[in-house]
């Protein structure tokens, strides 16, 4: 697991380090040409669909590798900043696949709108970029620069509709709460400098040549600080704060980019980031981990039962399932780690699968509310009855809410298991306490979401309310729904096709 | 292959049920109500004419299919069958005709949705009968929670939401715990032997050490607790049940309540015989408070259906209370109770449900001298009253009066305690029959229809024989422990 001595005097960047790094090299040349593009000529239409041409071919250009033997084992190593292995590219493609769901879901929000956006798709592709670069990031220094791309090109995105009603607010907060969270990871990595000398992953934290007597506290501060930085970004407790409201504010597949590619992008350089550090064996990080999850799980699971947004009762669904997620860092040995990989990229892909789904339907009856209330959010009775005019959405809607409760039949249920699987193995009773209540009192908020699709006896109370119930969905959206329905359950069933793919 | 035939095409005829309701085919316009009878039917005779003609002896667990699912964690698609399995399964079939029966004329809107929700659940119980590799199994359970839930909370009365949330919840928290178990063995079966396995036919192997075991077995015992249901975790089942329509009162009644038990004997005595040993005090004490109590709750409701819900946990009391006195008498008499009270329960909430269709009321100050108007109503209502506080004959009586005799070798003093349940079951049994049926008579209702006639005769014809003829079942269990 060190770095290895050649880089150093060898050729910069090798033909392999080349070819590895290749997705993340089309997707920053695609950022080039998307700005030629515009400076060309400005088309709403063309620059959409180059967005989707650039991403789709980082999609199988990653896919291809992945499929190819380059990958195998340990990965590559490119110079000290980055190292390319299977799982941060299996991760990159998670956050490619919804980043053209993104693309193609915006297409519809920004048609009703007279400007031409093509700063909204370069900003996509710059928050794909950064999520690109902290998923391969072997080092701080590339850790920060993914860090703050992804977050500054967030903060254009999030408060983007700047005349609608908490776009500036929403902005603000997210702005400021980033660059609260990337200082204090700043401070961290600092501190960890100051131990290490070395701000590379691969380093060994006990390695202190600085000082004769190891300073341990300063490591540890240093650890507590970078990793409260990762937990502002993935909204754990007590970091949880900003998300309901900047997922509420947020045009929905901004949200959407939020709750996929940020999250995945942060979630993976933080295992990465702790398995390659050892962090794993310092006692004090796992209590830390255990009591950050146990608050996030149940923080965000009693806080999720009274919300009646859709919105924001994603925004707490996702601080708990992060909470849940938090279980594969407390691996025991290093053997482990791969079956954690595994437990985490399925997870991710579940729950990232479950929130394409639901953001995908939330958007479509955002659509087809009157013009009266445009500004009005979604609420959960909005959905009243779906299932009797819309079979399709609302299927899709249950199955991707059972799979967030860890139902059978899902991928959630399966990503639930591996979760303790893995919590079983460390025997992390606690954590697995946690996951139970937190399971518990989470169907309490999960069940009525699904019961009111059922309901059709519904009460108007506010007349502005578009009852009509016409739920227009294009046959392309109808089809994307089904394939996402298909995925969820096939997968659900036979877990094998993904970690055979995981694994090879 | 033929249990995976049954399984698979119960749900497909589910499905098409459900298409195909009310639409014209060829001049035919298909009802879900009848696809999904002559379905059930088909696939009862299929399963029970196999397990006839089958040469294989169900004295002990037979596998009957076997392929690999989840080859990363050596987890199998596994089905087996022995006695104990075959009689619950046909059982369930039984009733599910009944369901079918009993909704007929109750359901009308949705129908193909309905009944594709009934049949689903009876795949996840016929699954859950006959799975032994465990991870299957607890895909089973919880697939047989799901259309249950939607049966309450779509077709329910009027707190059905509240009623399907916590039925739900219950289930799902207290099968998390078993599913912690089941990982838990599966990594200690990987530590003793080598390689990772849900098989419950490895499982039986293990050595386990008495602390482990003691925890691993209250991880299953809660699981099945709840559903039992026992005292404390019951809370959900008065509720459920009396939200529920009425099929789905007798499906929980009847069916889904033994899978509990079925639990308790398959997978928590078996697997760990020791812990449970050790548990047994606890258990049995458990078992009777929930006969003592449940009989003093139904005396005290005023809801027909609540009153036969605290019936049911005190009936289910017996065969808790039976099962862990490990008495080869008292495990015969469990399995009569559960089969026997899967008819009994299943009559008097059928019977709830004829009245509701009538008066709109499951309120029992709202009945009375029903006699008078409705005397074939009233001569099965007695019946099933009687069966239910065991009057001999019926197949109660053999159950809990075996039950007891069983256990009473073991645990005297508590036996003694749970006989004055038997007393109790009798006040509400009466209580249930003399406020609905006599008294002054205050509405006109009419009498049985021919479907209904079909149901509580065929009921009744059953609980006579099982009462008269136990061995009818009881040949099936010699020797088991």
């Amino acid at each position: 697991m060190s770095t290895s001595p050649e880089i150093a005097n060898s050729v910069i960047l090798s033909t392999q380090m080349f070819v590895a790094l290749s997705p993340i090299l089309l997707l920053s040349f695609g950022v080039v040409l998307s700005l030629l593009l515009i400076a060309w000529q400005r088309s709403q239409k063309m620059i959409a669909l180059f967005t989707q041409f650039i991403l789709f071919s980082t999609l199988l250009l990653t896919l291809h590798l992945l499929s190819g033997d380059l990958l195998v084992g340990s990965g590559t190593q490119i110079t000290t900043l980055l190292r390319v292995d299977r799982f941060s590219y299996l991760s990159f493609v998670l956050i490619c696949f919804s980043a053209i769901v993104v693309v193609s879901l915006s297409r519809s929000v920004l048609k009703s709108e007279v400007e031409v956006h093509d700063e909204y798709y370069l900003l996509i592709l710059l928050v794909v970029l950064g999520a690109g670069i902290l998923v391969v990031s072997d080092h701080f220094a590339s850790l920060f620069l993914g860090f703050e791309l992804l977050s500054i090109s967030l903060v254009g995105l999030v408060g983007y509709f700047r005349e609608h009603k908490y776009a500036v607010e929403t902005g603000f907060k997210y702005l400021i709460l980033s660059a609260t969270a990337s200082s204090f990871m700043l401070l961290g990595i600092a501190f960890i400098y100051s131990q290490t000398g070395n701000l590379s992953f691969a380093v060994s934290s006990n390695v202190m040549p600085f000082s004769e007597q190891p300073v341990q506290i300063f490591n540890s501060v240093g650890i507590l600080l970078l990793f409260s930085g990762i937990a502002f970004k993935l909204s754990l407790a007590p970091f949880h704060f900003w998300s309901p409201d900047v997922y509420q504010g947020s045009p929905t597949p901004i949200t959407l980019l939020m709750a996929t590619v940020s999250k995945v992008a942060m979630f993976t350089v933080l295992i990465k980031c702790c398995f390659s550090q050892n962090y794993f064996t310092h006692e004090s990080f796992i209590e830390i981990i255990t009591a950050v999850a146990l608050l996030s799980m149940l923080v965000g699971n009693i806080l999720a039962l009274r919300q009646q947004k859709i919105k924001r009762l994603m925004a707490y669904s996702s601080i708990a399932h992060f909470g849940y997620l938090l279980i594969v860092l407390t691996v025991s040995s290093l053997e482990n780690t791969d079956f954690a990989w595994q437990s985490a990229l399925f997870y991710l892909f579940a729950y990232l699968l479950a929130n394409i789904a639901i953001f995908t339907v939330l958007l479509i009856s955002e659509k087809n509310r009157s013009n009266v209330d445009r500004d009005r959010d979604i609420h959960i009775i909005d959905w009243q009855g779906m299932f009797w005019k819309n079979r399709l959405s609302a299927v899709l809607i249950i199955f991707s809410i059972l799979g967030l409760a860890g139902i059978p039949l899902t991928m959630g249920f399966i990503g639930k298991f591996y979760l303790l699987n893995q919590a079983v193995l460390f025997k992390s009773w606690w954590l697995i306490s946690g996951l139970v209540i937190g399971s518990g009192i989470g169907l309490a908020y999960y069940l009525p979401v699904i019961f009111t699709l059922f309901k059709n006896d519904r009460v108007i109370e506010n007349q502005n309310v578009d009852v009509s119930g016409v739920y227009l969905v294009t046959t392309g959206k109808q089809l994307f729904l089904f394939t996402l329905l298909i995925v969820t359950l096939l997968l659900g069933v036979f877990p094998d096709l993904v970690s055979q793919f995981i694994y090879r | 292959m033929m249990l995976t035939f049954v399984i698979f095409g119960l749900l497909l005829s589910g499905s098409l049920a459900w298409y195909t309701d009310n639409k014209t085919f060829l001049g035919l316009k298909f009802q879900a109500k009848w696809m999904a009878l002559v379905s059930v039917i088909a696939f009862a005779f299929i399963f029970s004419f196999s397990v006839y003609l089958s040469p294989l002896s169900f004295l002990t667990l037979q596998t009957i299919t076997q392929v690999p699912w989840i080859n990363s964690l050596n987890i199998n698609y596994a089905l087996a069958l022995d006695h104990l399995s075959i009689t619950l399964i046909i059982l369930a079939f039984f009733l599910a005709v009944i369901c079918i029966l009993v909704s007929w004329d109750e359901i009308q809107e949705k129908a193909g949705f309905y009944y594709f929700n009934l049949l689903a659940t009876f795949v996840g119980i016929i699954g859950v009968f006959s799975a032994v590799d465990m991870f299957l199994f607890f895909f089973f359970w919880e697939v047989m929670l799901l259309p249950m839930t939607a049966i309450i909370a779509i077709w329910g009365h009027e707190k059905r939401y509240f009623a399907a949330i916590k039925f739900f919840i219950f289930t799902q928290v207290s099968s998390l715990l078993m599913l912690v178990a089941i990982i838990a063995m599966a990594y200690i079966y990987q530590q003793q032997l080598g390689d990772l396995s849900f098989s419950y036919q490895d499982w039986l192997v293990l050595e386990l050490n008495d602390d482990i075991a003691q925890y691993l077995m209250l991880g299953f015992f809660i699981a099945f607790a709840v559903k039992l249901p026992s005292v404390p975790l019951h809370s959900w089942l008065p509720d459920a049940h009396t939200q529920a329509p009425t099929a789905g009162s007798v499906l929980l009644a009847g069916v889904l309540l033994k899978t509990g038990a079925y639990g308790l004997i398959r997978f928590v005595i078996e697997l760990f015989p020791q812990a449970s040993e050790n548990f047994a005090p606890i258990a049995v004490t458990l078992g009777v408070v929930s006969i003592l109590y449940g009989a003093k709750m139904a005396f005290a409701q005023s809801d027909f259906k609540r009153l036969v819900a605290y019936s049911s946990i005190s009936h289910m009391g017996f065969v808790m209370l039976a099962l862990f006195s490990f008495n080869e008498i008292a495990y015969q008499g469990a399995i009569v109770t559960m089969v026997a009270h899967g008819l009994s329960s299943a009559a008097l909430f059928s019977l709830a449900g004829m009245i509701y269709q009538r008066i709109h009321s499951r309120n029992l100050s709202d009945m009375g001298g029903f006699w008078q108007s409705a005397p074939r109503m009233g001569g099965f209502g007695l019946a099933f009253a009687a069966a239910a506080f065991g009057l001999p004959g019926l197949a109660n009586f053999v159950g809990e009066f075996l039950s007891l005799v069983g256990a009473f070798k073991v645990f005297p003093f508590m036996v003694i305690l749970a006989a004055f349940g038997l007393i109790g079951s009798a006040i509400y049994g009466m209580v249930l029959f003399q406020k609905t049926f006599q008294g002054s008579s205050s509405k006109i209702v009419r009498d049985l229809s021919y479907r209904e006639l079909i149901i509580s005769s065929s009921l009744l014809i059953l609980l006579v024989i099982l009462g008269l003829y136990p061995n009818f079942v009881l040949q099936y269990f010699r020797g088991v422990i």
